[in-house]
């Protein structure tokens, strides 16, 4: 098969998919067609990016589709999480300690709009165009926001409206950066040129320095309110409350390195003109970072709630991800490219691990869940050695690549930007870890007549397959994954 | 040349009828008669420059945004007593009138300072646009009602296609068709969230909606 043929069938199978969960009337079907689908997408990502490492970068159907290192990086995030949270979908709904009673239609729903999600965060990862870059990131936000209101009372639609009003108003500013961007380029391309990252990349020096700037600071704040970036995220802690488990896990692990992928995008195609000023670039992305790391270990100690803990986690590792890029060194880029692989992966573990402690408690009350190591072993496992995971604990994968990030930045000549990423790591690491061993081991209120029942096994499968997969990233990084981080941090620091 | 500007200066002055209005049937009204005249300011551009997207952007921007988008909007206003509700703000109306001339005047200082190449359209274009855009996000964050809200981003949306228009004219079309896209998805969304609203707490004032905190 061509390249292009791929492409478009890798853009094909969510969508297909999403349209037979429409029509179809079984709700039996709908199930069934989960798993298949995510490993076709997934099968068709992997082959296009087995093919990227031998051939170099993917263009097709006139640079509309294109895919280089570093939105690969994104792509495998984002096909890996979908499938995760697809299969762990199916459990959820089924198990019988699912307390929500499902309306007629609502599976439907669910469903559809969750391959719709998929596929808007896929075309956002191989869109060449920047316009149709810019579309796909704003139509991920409207096929997530109905997901966030799928329990359907009070405070999931809440949540659902701030983080739709907030987003779309987010994603007109950072339109205007786009606009901006491409202004940039008539003086270098003609006023009608292809607004393509191959050929904006190409042009490069010859940008307009201060419009390619300007843009990429509106890209920032715009995109950084879907990436969770503070003070932008007031929505994100909502958002990630009220949403059924699977769908926070696509939010948090997918959707905000959607918008993070842009962000940086546009930061690598602005940086070769800005010449002496391209410091100014990554300062600003970097102080964007370092704030909310803050805000998000500073909300961290203070939550009550296990899904807002987790939401502010996910603030404080996006701004840790951008302080990475912001750094600027490649060792930092490396490890910011890399976290985004494994915070992914922990922060899914965690909203599954939130889901089943849901299933089970009823309750996202941190006070109210107490000694789940006695009641369900298997379950407090993947709880606890989850937190270890993303707390940056070794041997797992977050600690190889914050340990780089932290690495990076104490090499540079301004090394107080390094000793603050790696004192806000290690509170955020025990004010995330503490509530989780607080739930795991804790006596409190334990009803003692309360039985030992674990959870059924297709809802702790997929937690447990992240979790070897965090182990084995965290000793061994596989050859083609070092090769395509490798490739996609010269896409970003060129 | 004049025509373009006479127009956009009215798509300005139309805008202040978001901050002002009582009234949520004003608003859709405003926002039907705002994307007129945005399609107006292309046409007119068309008829300027012969660039063919030009009159294609007008036609689209007229059939979706000034007869389409409102229509929706007038049926989801229609919904129990919003559309003869008195609409409030989270700020005082003087506030509000002070933050709208305060904002008018930053959008169009920012004007001066982008140093883009010029194409089509003037400068005071660009203020126009800018300030546009402004006062649609500010009505966004200022008014409790949901219908209003999203009005206001509505308002932005026109203002940044006029930023497109001043700024890269043929890129235009590309974007028209991406809000567009983007607008028609919006309102199915944010009409069925709108209908959701009036069953939990039946009205779209967003006030109603504060429990999550922390």
């Amino acid at each position: 098969m061509t390249n292009s043929t791929l492409l478009l069938c890798l853009l094909a199978v969510p969508m297909l998919t999403a349209v037979t969960s429409v029509l179809v009337r079984q709700d039996s079907t709908r199930y069934a067609l989960v798993v298949p689908s995510s490993l076709i997408t997934m099968g068709l990502a992997l082959t296009l990016i087995a093919r990227l490492l031998s051939h170099g970068p993917i263009r097709a159907l006139g640079d509309w589709l294109y895919l280089d290192d570093f939105s690969a990086v994104v792509l495998l995030v984002v096909v890996i999480v979908s499938a995760l949270a697809g299969a762990y979908s199916m459990a959820y709904f089924r198990s019988p300690e699912q307390g929500h009673v499902l309306r007629r239609g609502e599976l439907r729903k669910y469903f559809s709009l969750f391959h719709l999600f998929t596929f808007t965060m896929v075309v956002a990862c191989v869109s060449g165009n920047l316009a149709l870059l810019w579309t796909a990131v704003t139509a991920t936000t409207f096929a997530s926001a109905p997901l966030v209101d799928f329990y359907g009372s009070r405070e999931p639609l809440e949540a659902a409206w701030k983080f739709l009003i907030l987003a779309v108003a987010g994603e007109l500013i950072a339109l205007l950066g786009f606009l901006l961007l491409y202004a940039s380029g008539i003086a270098a391309l003609g006023s009608a040129y292809n607004f393509s990252i191959p050929i904006l990349g190409a042009a490069g020096a010859h940008l307009s320095p201060s419009l390619a700037g300007l843009g990429f600071m509106l890209v920032l704040v715009g995109f950084g309110t879907k990436a969770g970036l503070a003070p932008m995220h007031t929505w994100l802690p909502d958002a990630h409350s009220q949403a059924p488990a699977p769908v926070c896990a696509m939010l948090s692990g997918a959707e905000l390195n959607c918008a993070m992928l842009a962000i940086v995008r546009v930061l690598s195609l602005a940086t070769p003109s800005a010449g002496g000023r391209a410091g100014e670039l990554h300062a600003a992305m970097l102080g964007f970072g370092l704030l909310s790391m803050t805000i998000g270990v500073v909300f961290l100690i203070s939550q009550r709630n296990f899904k807002r803990l987790l939401a502010y986690s996910s603030v404080e590792q996006m701004g840790l991800i951008a302080a990475g890029f912001g750094i600027g060194a490649p060792l930092a880029i490396v490890g910011a490219l890399l976290q985004m692989l494994t915070h992914s992966l922990a922060k899914t573990l965690m909203f599954l691990n939130a889901g089943n402690l849901l299933l089970r408690f009823r309750t996202t009350s941190i006070a109210e869940v107490r000694g789940v190591v006695r009641v369900a072993p298997a379950t407090a496992v993947l709880v606890i050695v989850g937190a270890l995971a993303i707390g940056g604990a070794p041997p797992f994968g977050l600690f190889v690549s914050e340990f780089s990030i932290v690495r990076g930045a104490l090499g540079q000549p301004n090394w107080g930007s390094g000793a603050l990423i790696a004192a806000l790591l290690l509170i955020g690491f025990i004010a995330l870890v503490a509530p989780f061993s607080r739930m795991t081991f804790g006596d409190g209120n334990a009803q003692p007549s309360e039985t030992r029942a674990e959870l059924g096994l297709p809802v702790l499968v997929p937690g447990f397959a992240v979790l070897a997969a965090l182990l084995i990233l965290g000793v061994w990084i596989p050859g083609p994954l070092h090769a395509l981080l490798l490739g996609a941090s010269r896409v970003v620091s060129r | 040349m004049l025509a373009e500007v006479i127009l956009a200066a009215l798509i300005l002055l139309v805008t202040f009828a978001f901050i002002v209005t009582r009234q949520l049937r004003a608003a859709v009204s405003a926002y039907a008669v705002q994307s007129w005249l945005l399609g107006g300011v292309a046409i007119a551009l068309f008829a300027d420059s012969g660039l063919m997207e030009l009159l294609l952007f007008g036609l689209l921007t007229i059939a979706v945004k000034g007869v389409i988008v409102p229509q929706i909007l007038r049926r989801r206003t229609a919904l129990g007593l919003a559309g003869r509700r008195e609409t409030a703000y989270y700020v005082r109306f003087p506030t509000a009138l002070l933050m709208g001339a305060a904002l008018t005047l930053t959008g169009f200082i920012a004007a001066t300072r982008i140093p883009y190449t010029h194409q089509l359209l003037p400068e005071s274009v660009l203020g126009i646009a800018l300030a546009v855009l402004l006062l649609g996000l500010f009505t966004t964050t200022a008014r409790r009602d949901a219908i209003l809200q999203v009005a206001g981003l509505l308002a932005a949306e026109n203002g940044l296609l006029l930023v497109g228009l001043v700024l890269a004219p043929d890129l235009s079309l590309l974007i028209e068709f991406a809000i567009v896209l983007d607008i028609l998805i919006a309102v199915l969304v944010m009409g069925f969230l709108v209908a959701r609203m009036h069953q939990e707490v039946a009205s779209t004032d967003t006030s109603e909606l504060t429990r999550l905190r922390g």
